[in-house]
């Protein structure tokens, strides 16, 4: 008795400690030790920086610490970080895409925010890391269990379709199915200079990823499987997936292979296009009718067409974490930041002001879902079930494997490589790169 | 006195090599050694250990290597000759030409492609053969009176004929101001006593101009040569080195190797060393075979 009364008196007095805490943390206290310090960052050209730098004043007027941050291409970014990395230097905010969270975190140039988690002068209590959505938080920032960044830039393939051009055509919506896209809006939308659909493929990250990979998701192929990570792009469905591409080229504008992001949002934009299917990040680009042609009342977004494999959208964004090679001083300069632009209680002004926000609470906000029409698709695409944690293989091999895929994926396209002669050519490099790395002979753990 | 006298020269010299040391010879000697050694700059925990010449048979049984040598020695062997021919012609033109005002107008307008950097080159040709709004399609539109759409940057030829379009705009201006100056150095009485034997212009041309613009068009030959086999930001911007494989030249594939993807800084310095053998090579056939002066 005597002893349930005491762990009873522990635990209200645990609780009553932790809601002081609570009560007494604010984020001008965390920062007084670290007022001055000047944190380096790198940024993309692309709306949630530009609407991370909009917020950016009112944190460094709220903590005295300032943000400098230089805007990078993004194809130049994993180049410059790994060269400043290993010359012992580099922003102090790491931006990591969800692709080189393994290569950053396995070579140790990123801190693992348990260690600010656990210190209660950093650590803001409204954290909540299980507001983030699952799969981001999981697939965008930890790395062997262990968080390295939280969810900044968030995306999720959806598909945008121009209502109008559609209605002229006969059709009441977009298709349900990617076969549908295929065999019944393809033919129609086709001719006189326009084009039903356009796919992202140029050399880059931009044909493995948005191309390459969301072909062979959609069939319920896959690039290595998962268990064995043996290459498996010469199994029925990986080929079913690349065949469906070539298929579906018909249907595309003659020069895709080249098109990057910015070409085929203009294509939709200009209304060449009237079928895409684009990171949710661009919707403030196709919504920006200075911009765009189509207008609100003519643009439609929804989840991505369903596959043979149902629905698996492409999956990709950033998170930040903090750079091991940093002083100590500039490291929790740096979470009070991260932590601050990725709290729910500023995710909505993120979102307002172009952002996409990896939390949860935000989304469920009535304002928020009635103004901006990808949310509830996107939302969709992150649920549990639907969402493809390793879209991409996040393991460090990944950035020498994309440029193997990348380069041959857009010569399957052009005809130059039949898609099992490519496949073989890409299997047999994955497979050397795994080899080489320890994956097969246990030296390595598997982890994607 | 005398060792004073004796010491000054390097004195003076030191400075110079000193810079040419530190900037040129320890990062060929430092390249030299990586070359040897396992060097995976995404991977700091691997060891670098020595590994022989195993980075140069990784190099001489790559395909993708030699593709991309194949297509450097064309992109060299097609867009060289070109400018040089159109660049003595603009030379010639510029030189005797009935052009008044108009010359000095042009002569600084070649310029204008040399001031460019190579990354708004590249840029520049994105947006003049983008396949729906550039000006090359629109021009051909013009012309032919129908939608002509030619993909420049989509399909594998058009891409490489883009890079070499592009190449010569740029550089033919450089070939022409150089064989101007040689021009320059063509005594008047010389010309004018031959034109008492001929009036033909390709003996004239061939007999008089050409023997004093060897030492002209082997400064060309060297110095371009280096410099394409060394081109990389502007097909860079253009194409990325695609579609496919097929405007990636020798340099894009070696950064490609040493600093993204695999970061295998191993296997990039020996095909760079292999490539300086090859532009060194090719400078010495120059001067060899073209330009027999004193150095020779």
């Amino acid at each position: 008795m005597k002893r349930t009364a005491l762990a009873l008196s522990a635990a209200v007095t645990a609780l009553l400690g932790a809601q002081a805490h609570a009560q007494s943390w604010s984020l001008a206290a965390a920062a007084a030790p670290y007022k001055g310090t000047t944190v380096s960052a790198i940024f993309l050209d692309r709306p949630g920086y530009k609407a991370a730098a909009a917020l950016i004043p009112q944190f460094e007027k709220e903590t005295g610490i300032k943000i400098n941050f230089e805007v990078v291409p993004y194809e130049s970014t994993n180049q410059r970080y790994v060269l400043d990395f290993t010359s012992g230097g580099g922003a102090d905010l790491v931006l990591s895409d969800v692709v080189w969270i393994g290569q950053f975190a396995d070579a140790g140039w990123m801190v693992p925010l348990d260690k600010f988690f656990k210190d209660p002068k950093l650590a803001d209590p409204a954290l909540n890391l299980k507001g983030f959505f699952p799969v981001l938080l999981n697939s965008f920032g930890t790395w062997n269990n262990k968080v390295y960044g939280l969810p900044f830039d968030n995306y999720s393939g959806l598909m945008y379709y121009n209502k109008c051009s559609l209605k002229a055509a006969g059709f009441s919506g977009p298709p349900k199915t990617w076969d549908e896209l295929l065999k019944v809006y393809g033919p129609k939308l086709t001719g006189g200079g326009k084009y039903a659909f356009a796919l992202q493929s140029r050399r880059g990250e931009t044909q493995s990823a948005d191309s390459f990979m969301r072909t062979l998701w959609l069939a319920g192929g896959s690039l290595i499987d998962p268990k064995t990570f043996q290459p498996t792009l010469g199994s029925a469905a990986s080929q079913r997936g690349l065949k469906f591409r070539q298929d579906l080229m018909k249907y595309m504008p003659p020069g895709v292979v080249d098109m990057d992001h910015n070409e085929v949002v203009n294509a939709f934009n200009q209304g060449t296009v009237p079928i895409i299917t684009e990171w949710s990040a661009f919707y403030p680009t196709i919504t920006d009718p200075k911009q765009s042609k189509i207008g609100l009342n003519c643009l439609g977004v929804t989840t991505e067409p369903l596959g043979s494999a149902g629905l698996k959208p492409a999956l990709g964004g950033f998170s930040l974490g903090v750079n091991s090679n940093s002083d100590a001083k500039k490291q929790a300069a740096a979470y009070l930041f991260i932590q601050w632009i990725t709290a729910e209680k500023n995710a909505k002004a993120y979102v307002q002001a172009g952002g996409v926000s990896g939390r949860q609470a935000v989304y469920k906000d009535p304002a928020i879902r009635a103004k901006y029409l990808y949310v509830d698709p996107m939302v969709k695409s992150w649920s549990a079930g639907t969402a493809v944690p390793a879209f991409r293989p996040r393991f460090a091999e990944w950035p020498q494997i994309s440029q193997i895929v990348a380069e041959n994926g857009t010569k399957i396209m052009l005809g130059q490589l039949s898609t099992v002669a490519g496949a073989k050519t890409i299997d047999d490099q994955v497979r050397a790169i795994l080899t080489k790395a320890g994956y097969y002979s246990g030296k390595k753990l598997k982890l994607q | 006195m005398h060792t004073q006298r004796r010491i000054t020269p390097f004195v003076f010299l030191a400075p110079a090599v000193l810079v040419l040391a530190v900037v040129g010879i320890y990062p060929l000697i430092f390249a030299a050694w990586v070359s040897l050694h396992t060097y995976l700059l995404a991977q700091p925990n691997i060891p670098h250990d020595f590994v022989w010449l195993s980075n140069y048979l990784t190099v001489l049984k790559d395909g993708s290597f030699w593709g991309a040598i194949g297509r450097t020695l064309l992109y060299l062997g097609v867009s060289l000759p070109i400018q040089i021919a159109l660049g003595l012609g603009i030379a010639m033109l510029l030189r005797r030409g009935p052009w008044g005002r108009l010359r000095g107008f042009a002569r600084v307008a070649l310029v204008i492609p040399l001031a460019m950097t190579p990354v708004v080159t590249g840029l520049i040709g994105r947006l003049m053969f983008n396949q729906d709004f550039g000006v090359v399609n629109f021009a051909l539109n013009s012309v032919t009176g129908q939608t002509v759409g030619t993909e420049w940057l989509g399909n594998p030829n058009l891409a490489f004929v883009t890079i070499l379009l592009m190449e010569i705009w740029q550089w033919t201006p450089f070939a022409a101001l150089i064989f101007l100056s040689g021009l320059t150095a063509v005594p008047v009485e010389v010309e004018e006593a031959a034109t008492l034997e001929t009036r033909s212009f390709w003996a004239m041309l061939r007999h008089i101009q050409l023997p004093f613009l060897l030492p002209a068009l082997t400064a060309i030959l060297i110095l371009r040569t280096a410099d394409i086999l060394k081109q990389f930001d502007m097909v860079y911007t253009l194409t990325s080195g695609g579609p496919g494989s097929s405007t990636e030249l020798i340099n894009l594939y070696i950064t490609r190797i040493g600093l993204r993807g695999a970061f295998d800084q191993g296997v990039a310095s020996a095909q760079a060393i292999l490539m300086l053998v090859l532009t060194t090579v090719l400078s010495r056939m120059y001067i060899r075979y073209l330009y027999r002066g004193d150095n020779a």
